[in-house]
């Protein structure tokens, strides 16, 4: 085969491969704009009880007033504030958990039970005792952010520690190493990407947590956005606040992504 | 101390026995071994799977403890790791979050002795290597020989006195693990080092030792020494597969492999 043939054959692969990505872009785009169009519709036909469901232009012009009136940004900013350090406590209490249990298998054996108890007990169930030992506020929706995520991060991080080769730490160990040697230089960076792909889940459970959190005890954020909206009952709030955390927590998700690609490269 | 203070083998095992130990059972790895490696010399241990080979090589690098018996390197106990021996695996293991220079210091970060000197050193054995253009590479982008090679400078660059070598040649293939023997082999020799090498592979134990020690399994113990005439030893093992008198001996060892294994099997 001659070389420009080679080269049109891929060409051409290559024009397939972006018909194949636009289409599906293409596909993805109609249909957000149908189920907005068909919501839109359905409300101004009055086939859809509009108290109840509410319709895009309208929950678009709340945004914007709300927006331009200054009366929207702080709960955004209360919310994705909580989010993060309910997402980071989580996250770091969690790995140092893991740490401490991989270091004395004593102690992992004694905690085994208890770990299981507490990753089966729903969290948000212990909203109450937290609202009760942080006080109605900030501290206790930041309490339940981290609650949902911290067991779950300590069993998955704990279980990618063991599962770390063994040959790694005979290689350390050979070469005179001690335990915190082998943690330091082998446990930790091998286990980066399972660390990361943790952070991932624990977005979206952080999420879970400080809405339920400000559902139980809040005067800002999204999740009492969508509480007080449902008292009033202004469900056109209540629609805006979902679709601004659907695209918030989207954008934290893939800003969380992008830091596990850029970080794993050398992994792979 | 019984041994004559003057003169203490670079390695020494007496009456060794090793038991592993788990809720069902005892099992005896090794039994009443009795071993004397001197400086410079290059020993092979073969013989069936199950024999305890790899756990003499842990019990020599201070990984594991013998449940009885001695162990002694220069005629002192050995207790845990220490920098005197280097241990090779069967893969390279090298971490691909470091590049190669990087898994070549590990060694010396791990002993905190790193600095210019033992750097230089360690640039050094990687150039003798052939592997100086890759040092800020990653492993991945390495073949399983150069990978396997730069495992090797990480062990000597810690500067040890004994090595052992636990199949290293096993997970290559044929032609790189020729050429990976006589580097090996030709390296060992110049730095005066003392080696043990664990293997499968008859031929490559009788081109590559000094003598040969033949283990039979459960438990396992040392059925017998053969050691390799001058001719044959003295030359890479390359070049010792076609030597006079290698196949007599190859035919030996087999036949020696043959009783061991037809032993292991009435049992």
């Amino acid at each position: 085969m001659q070389p420009k043939e080679l080269e049109s054959v891929h060409r051409h692969y290559l024009k397939e491969v972006r018909k194949t990505h636009t289409w599906v872009f293409t596909t993805q785009v109609i249909l957000f704009l149908l189920f907005l169009g068909l919501w839109e519709l359905l409300a101004r036909t009055n086939t859809i009880n509009t108290l109840i469901f509410s319709y895009p232009s309208k929950v678009w012009a709340q945004f914007w007033t709300q927006l331009l009136d200054g009366s929207l940004l702080p709960h955004i900013g209360m919310t994705v504030w909580e989010t993060i350090i309910g997402f980071l406590l989580g996250t770091i209490l969690g790995t140092v958990l893991a740490a401490i249990i991989w270091w004395s298998p004593f102690l992992s054996r004694v905690l085994e039970p208890y770990l299981v108890i507490a990753n089966s007990m729903p969290k948000v169930a212990l909203g109450p005792v937290f609202i009760v030992s942080f006080g109605p506020g900030l501290f206790s929706v930041i309490a339940m952010g981290c609650a949902i995520s911290v067991i779950i991060t300590t069993i998955n991080i704990y279980t990618s520690f063991k599962e770390v080769n063994q040959n790694y730490i005979k290689v350390v160990q050979t070469l005179g190493g001690n335990k915190r040697q082998i943690f330091s230089l082998v446990i930790l960076p091998a286990t980066i990407p399972t660390i990361l792909a943790t952070l991932k889940v624990n977005v979206g459970l952080s999420w879970v947590g400080v809405i339920v959190g400000e559902f139980l005890v809040s005067q800002q954020g999204l999740g009492y956005l969508i509480i007080y909206g449902f008292q009033v009952f202004n469900f056109t709030l209540v629609m805006m606040s979902l679709a601004i955390i659907a695209v918030v927590a989207t954008l934290m998700y893939q800003g969380v992504a992008f830091l596990e690609r850029r970080l794993t490269s050398q992994f792979k | 101390m019984n041994q004559i203070p003057s003169a203490p083998a670079k390695i020494e095992l007496g009456h060794v026995t090793h038991l592993y130990l788990s809720t069902t059972r005892a099992f005896m790895a090794v039994k009443d071994i009795n071993l004397r490696v001197e400086e410079g010399e290059f020993i092979c241990l073969v013989g069936p799977s199950g024999c305890g080979k790899t756990t003499l090589l842990s019990l020599i690098a201070g990984l594991e403890k013998p449940t009885a018996g001695k162990v002694l390197i220069d005629g002192h106990v050995v207790s845990g790791t220490s920098r005197q021996v280097g241990y090779m695996l069967q893969q390279d293991y090298l971490f691909n979050w470091r590049t190669i220079e990087d898994n070549v210091f590990l060694g010396l970060d791990i002993q905190g002795i790193r600095s210019k000197e033992t750097e230089e050193y360690a640039l050094h054995l990687l150039d003798e290597m052939e592997l100086a253009d890759v040092r800020k590479s990653s492993p991945m982008q390495l073949s399983g020989g150069m990978r396997q090679r730069v495992a090797l400078v990480r062990t000597l660059a810690c500067q040890p006195d004994v090595l052992l070598l636990d199949e290293p040649f096993s997970a290559l293939d044929y032609q790189t693990k020729l050429k990976l023997e006589d580097l090996i082999f030709s390296t060992l020799r110049r730095h005066k080092k003392t080696a043990v090498l664990v293997t499968h592979d008859l031929s490559e134990s009788i081109a590559m030792g000094d003598r040969i020690y033949i283990l039979s399994r459960n438990p396992g113990r040392i059925n017998s020494e053969i050691v390799v005439p001058p001719t044959i030893r003295d030359t890479l093992p390359f070049d010792a597969r076609n030597q006079e008198g290698f196949q007599d001996l190859f035919h030996r060892v087999w036949k020696e492999m043959e009783v061991v294994s037809d032993a292991a099997k009435g049992t």
